[in-house]
């Protein structure tokens, strides 16, 4: 190697302590990056697969009128990988002798379920069994209560329309039974190469037909966007997103793990630009040196920037290295929970994220302070110049921002999000500067007392400067990492509190007024809590504004149009519903009703709109008086319309709905309350509830997993900035053990000034980081906030507490050498 | 014949000052460091720039050098005019025409002695960096201990190799800035003694700042500075101000 080479050689750069927190920082970003992208995209396969089973594939096609999903398309399907089933459901009556009943309609396929799993008993008093098929051709099975009404047996016809079919089984449970109030027709569940011989299946019968496609993500991705300009309104494609029942949980979730990532990078950089500035300085003189021997600018620039080079290939691939089996650690971690865990699997373009941040970290955090290195004066050979490097800075930073954002941007894809949270950070980093200036000024009138805390106060204010700079990044680091342990605690609480474990997760609708006594005996019986009675009457929504609502509605083919909806009467409404338009009724009001949302904007309704209903052979009518949003996934009882009492529905004829809890362990009380009430329908949701658990369980361990290393990436930043002055702070704590300064006293007046900054960042980062939370809650999380007492009270001492810890091992140098070796080092 | 040209005997002169002066902005003042230098050293002479600590002696000889540009007044280094000189053609002017000895010697320390002499070799694209360097490390004594880092030699030690450093590519005019302050007497006094030799043998025009009178009475000639104002002295000078 020549010898200009080796004036700054890779050996050479590992004994710089810039250069090896530099290289760290890197590693921890590369190493962020990569693990969570890794995991969190395993964890998104996982939850999405797990997830899929409430579709009984990944994605669904469903037909919104009878017209059959073309074969076309299932043969592209196939072509582009996917495996694929076919479902067809309606609705029609099957008997037993002389009993008749109206059914649901399930056929399905050989493939059925393609995800998730069936639990299915071979006749009603023998054990549950889960398998992963569906009935055979020829044979049929039926839900308890619908074995129960026809008195059927295994081994008994069911006649289904012109055709008749064994019953060979009892269905418990189906994947995708969902959570529907609307479906009360007990469920007959058959083979869908049955389905012609049954005739049923008529010209304006109806009948939903359902595609089910299961297969890589690519695969799905690339069939989609083949599918996608062909889809009609008559067609609805629908990922696990769009369930209803988890797409909410599962959009947290990853705008929290998002949040995570980008605040990590955030951190990250953060202690790259702080250890690539201190690197740059300490270079000055050496550059200086090359100058007056007559390097130009030009090979300068290429002698550093072939440095840079050189280490952001190899901390990328040590942070690259590191985050395969991490993130393998973390898959593995969480399929100990899984029932059918994922296999992990790394794909390149999950890492390739971690190598841009590198490439953005190193280019455009840790080179400008280098390149800056050029235009050292080569007077410096002299003396020492102050350099004015303010415009410099001004632009470092501006060049920071705006990388950050287009980072962030590429990350979370949320540039509302990324703005804001950019737009919080400048904010916080102005006032940290300001308040903590104020802080310093006060701090300095506390300059009596003991020698080393005289000896720490003053040092404080004589670097004041540097003690500024300091604190504020340590408060934005605790402030980024407390936001983030705020939120999940928040995000955890919030969902608990959704789900709390004796959430009601059965339903029993079908109450027949006469029933409701015998009901009630029961549940005292066997000490079970239910809800308030919800009263449910079946009405078909007929007409808008006196008009067929068939014909005027905005979405003339929506499905509520086409059945009956469960109306129900109310003085008040659930607590996860909020009023988005008119009012709420008011005591007495007979007037009125409330709509659903998504229902109103369907039809193209707005308050003040009359709407007709047919209830047997009544009409009601009433007009809109409040729009409601109503959150599905709540796992409650939610309704599309709901009347005053004493309204327009009053006295209509009407059964009853109500939920409880019952645990794993009294699923066997089940079967006697089905025995003694057989008209009743009892919705089984416990499975739905233990799935969404398992899910915020998963997603917990992956944010436990994230935020430990958002902990390393802040401690990194913390060991960057205190590396920053060290080399001032060992001179002069050589200076002061050579002018007679016990040890103790450095040692106790060096912990106390670190003591000092953490003491007071940790206060300013604790609130930064409640309203940090505050903003998230309200617009990204919709929680509620509430203040976090134990943190604010114990994370100023903690981050004392730390700092200290680094202030003395920044020390340890100092007294560890002669203060003469020392001070000749440092020269 | 009175129309034959005068010989052009700015290619005489190695250096030519005229009428510089600088200062430097302190904000809303302006602290004057030079004023209104005027000097001349033809190539091969020594010269030694004499003043007390903050007289702006330094920054003369790194104006001289070309280190920095003057806020008036012309430089010439080797027939160049400074001033219209690019900071990168300043620089490739003393990769090839200009050698340094500093008061802190300003060995790279992570170099060992023979690498901190190969590097300005290398540097100026010459070959043969390593024989040179071992020859020049000989010459100044210090042929056993090539392969020792700065940290490893004592004081006098770093500037004998700080020396061959600045002789390593033969350069036309050597700028030394306190090349004694940092060593004993004695010390001194030997390295004193090497740099004029070696001046000697390479016909180097020598510019040497120094506060040491002994010193800069052992160069051609004699300047003085005070309170940024040059002035050369002579012999007869030195009479009267030691009578």
């Amino acid at each position: 190697m020549s010898v200009t080479g080796k004036v700054i050689s890779f050996s050479q750069d590992l004994r710089e302590r810039n250069v090896k927190v530099m290289l760290l920082a890197m590693i921890i970003a590369v190493a962020t990056v990569a693990t969570i992208n890794a995991f969190a995209d395993h964890l998104q396969r996982t939850l999405m697969t797990s997830a899929s089973a409430f579709l009984t594939a990944d994605r669904q096609l469903n037909s919104r009128t009878n017209a059959p999903i073309p074969e076309a398309w299932y043969a592209e399907a196939e072509n582009f990988g996917l495996e694929i089933g076919r479902m067809i459901e309606f609705g029609t009556m099957v008997s037993n002798e002389s009993q008749f009943q109206l059914v649901a309609v399930k056929a399905i396929d050989n493939t059925y379920p393609l995800r998730g799993e069936l639990e299915w008993q071979a006749d009603l008093e023998a054990a549950r069994q889960i398998i992963t098929s569906g009935p055979k051709p020829g044979e049929v099975w039926l839900n308890p209560r619908l074995m129960r009404l026809l008195e059927l047996r295994p081994g008994d016809a069911l006649e289904v329309g012109a055709t008749s079919l064994e019953v060979t089984g009892v269905i418990m449970r189906e994947p995708d039974g969902g959570f529907r109030l609307s479906n009360l027709a007990p469920r007959v569940m058959m083979h869908i190469d049955d389905v012609a011989s049954t005739g049923v299946i008529q010209e304006g019968s109806r009948v939903r037909h359902r595609g089910l496609f299961a297969g890589g993500s690519t695969n799905l991705a690339d069939f989609e966007t083949w599918l996608e300009p062909q889809l009609t309104d008559n067609y609805r494609w629908v990922d696990v997103r769009q369930g209803e029942t988890l797409g909410e949980s599962l959009d947290k979730a990853e705008g929290f793990l998002l949040l995570g990532g980008s605040l990590a990078v955030l951190l990250a950089v953060v202690a790259i630009a702080v250890a690539s500035r201190q690197y740059a300085l300490s270079q000055r003189d050496r550059v200086a040196l090359l100058k007056t021997m007559g390097l130009t600018g030009k090979r300068i620039r290429k002698l550093y920037l072939s440095r840079l080079v050189i280490w952001g290939l190899i901390s990328t691939v040590i942070g690259l290295l590191l985050a395969i089996p991490a993130a393998w650690l973390m898959a593995s971690m969480t399929a100990q929970l899984m029932e059918q865990p994922l296999q992990f699997e790394l794909d390149f373009w999950q890492l390739w994220p971690a190598i841009l941040t590198a490439l953005v970290a190193l280019f455009a955090f840790a080179y400008p302070p280098i390149d800056r290195l050029r235009n050292t004066p080569a007077m410096r050979v002299f003396r020492s110049l102050p350099t004015n490097d303010k415009g410099a800075l001004a632009k470092d930073l501006l060049l920071a921002v705006a990388v950050i954002l287009g980072l962030l941007w590429i990350y979370v894809s949320d540039l509302k999000l990324v703005i804001a949270l950019l737009g919080a950070i400048i904010t916080l980093v102005v006032t940290l500067a300001i308040v903590g200036a104020g802080l310093i000024w006060l701090l300095r009138k506390f300059t009596a007392g003991q020698g080393s805390w005289r000896l720490a106060v003053i040092a404080l204010y004589r670097h004041r400067n540097a003690t500024l700079s300091q604190m504020s990044v340590f408060a934005m680091t605790i402030m980024l990492a407390a936001t983030l342990v705020l939120v999940r605690s928040s995000l955890l609480a919030d969902w608990q509190a959704q789900l709390p474990e004796d959430a009601p997760n059965h339903f029993l609708l079908n109450i027949a007024p006469e029933s409701v006594n015998e009901v009630e005996a029961f549940f005292t019986e066997h000490d079970l809590n239910r809800s308030p009675l919800y009263p449910i009457i079946r009405g078909r929504l007929t007409e808008i504004n006196a008009q067929p609502a068939q014909e005027v509605a905005l979405n003339k083919d929506d499905d509520e149009l086409r059945r009956e909806l469960n109306l129900t009467i109310s003085d008040s409404y659930p607590d996860d519903n909020e009023i988005v338009a008119g009012q709420w009724f008011k005591a007495g009001d007979t007037k009125g009703l409330s709509i659903e949302q998504s229902l109103a904007e369907s039809l193209g309704v707005k308050v003040g709109d009359e709407l007709g209903f047919t209830v047997g052979a009544e009409k009601v009518t009433a007009k809109i008086t409040s729009i409601r949003s109503v959150q599905w996934d709540s796992m409650r009882p939610n309704f599309f319309i709901i009347f005053p009492p004493n309204g327009a529905i009053d006295g209509l004829p009407s059964t009853s709905l109500t939920s409880f809890y019952l645990a794993e362990q009294d699923k066997a009380l089940l079967n006697d309350f089905v025995r003694q009430f057989p008209t009743i329908s009892v919705l089984e949701i416990d499975h739905i509830i233990e799935r969404i658990q398992q899910i915020i369980r998963q997603v917990t361990q992956a944010v436990e997993a994230i935020l430990l290393m958002i902990l390393l990436a802040a401690i990194a930043v913390m060991v960057a900035v205190v590396s920053a002055t060290m080399s001032e702070r060992q001179r002069e704590g050589a200076l002061l053990r050579t002018l007679g300064g016990q040890q103790q006293l450095l040692v106790r007046a060096t912990m106390i000034e670190f003591a000092l900054i953490g003491f007071l960042a940790g206060i300013l980062g604790v609130f930064a980081a409640e309203i940090a939370v505050w903003a998230l809650q309200s617009r990204m999380f919709d929680g509620e906030f509430r203040w976090h007492w134990p943190v604010v009270v114990n994370l100023p001492f903690i981050s004392a507490f730390i700092l200290a810890l680094l202030g003395r091992w920044q020390l340890t140098p100092v007294l560890t050498v002669s203060p003469m070796l020392l001070l000749r080092r440092l020269e | 014949m009175s129309t034959d040209r005068q010989p052009d005997l700015s290619n005489d002169f190695m250096i030519q000052v005229q009428n510089l002066s600088h200062s430097v902005d302190l904000g809303t003042d302006k602290l004057s460091i030079l004023q209104h230098v005027n000097l001349d050293i033809r190539k091969g002479e020594s010269a030694a720039i004499v003043g007390r600590s903050g007289s702006g002696k330094t920054t003369l000889l790194g104006l001289l050098a070309g280190l920095d540009l003057p806020s008036s007044g012309t430089v010439k280094l080797d027939g160049h005019i400074i001033s219209a000189l690019s900071e990168d053609e300043r620089a490739s002017l003393r990769s090839q025409r200009v050698g340094f000895v500093f008061q802190s010697f300003q060995l790279l320390p992570t170099l060992s002695a023979i690498e901190n002499v190969m590097l300005p070799i290398e540097l100026a694209g010459l070959s043969n960096a390593k024989t040179q360097a071992e020859n020049l490390l000989e010459r100044v004594g210090l042929g056993e201990r090539m392969q020792h880092t700065p940290r490893q030699l004592s004081g006098g030690e770093q500037q004998r190799v700080a020396i061959a450093r600045a002789f390593a590519v033969e350069p036309k005019v050597l700028f030394a800035d306190e090349p004694t302050g940092n060593l004993d007497t004695r010390t001194g006094e030997a390295i004193t003694d090497l740099l004029m030799a070696l001046n000697r043998e390479q016909g180097t025009t020598l510019v040497m700042v120094t506060h040491d009178q002994q010193l800069a009475d052992r160069c051609q000639r004699h300047f003085v500075i005070d309170a940024g104002v040059l002035h050369e002295h002579h012999a007869a000078d030195a009479e009267v101000i030691s009578a």
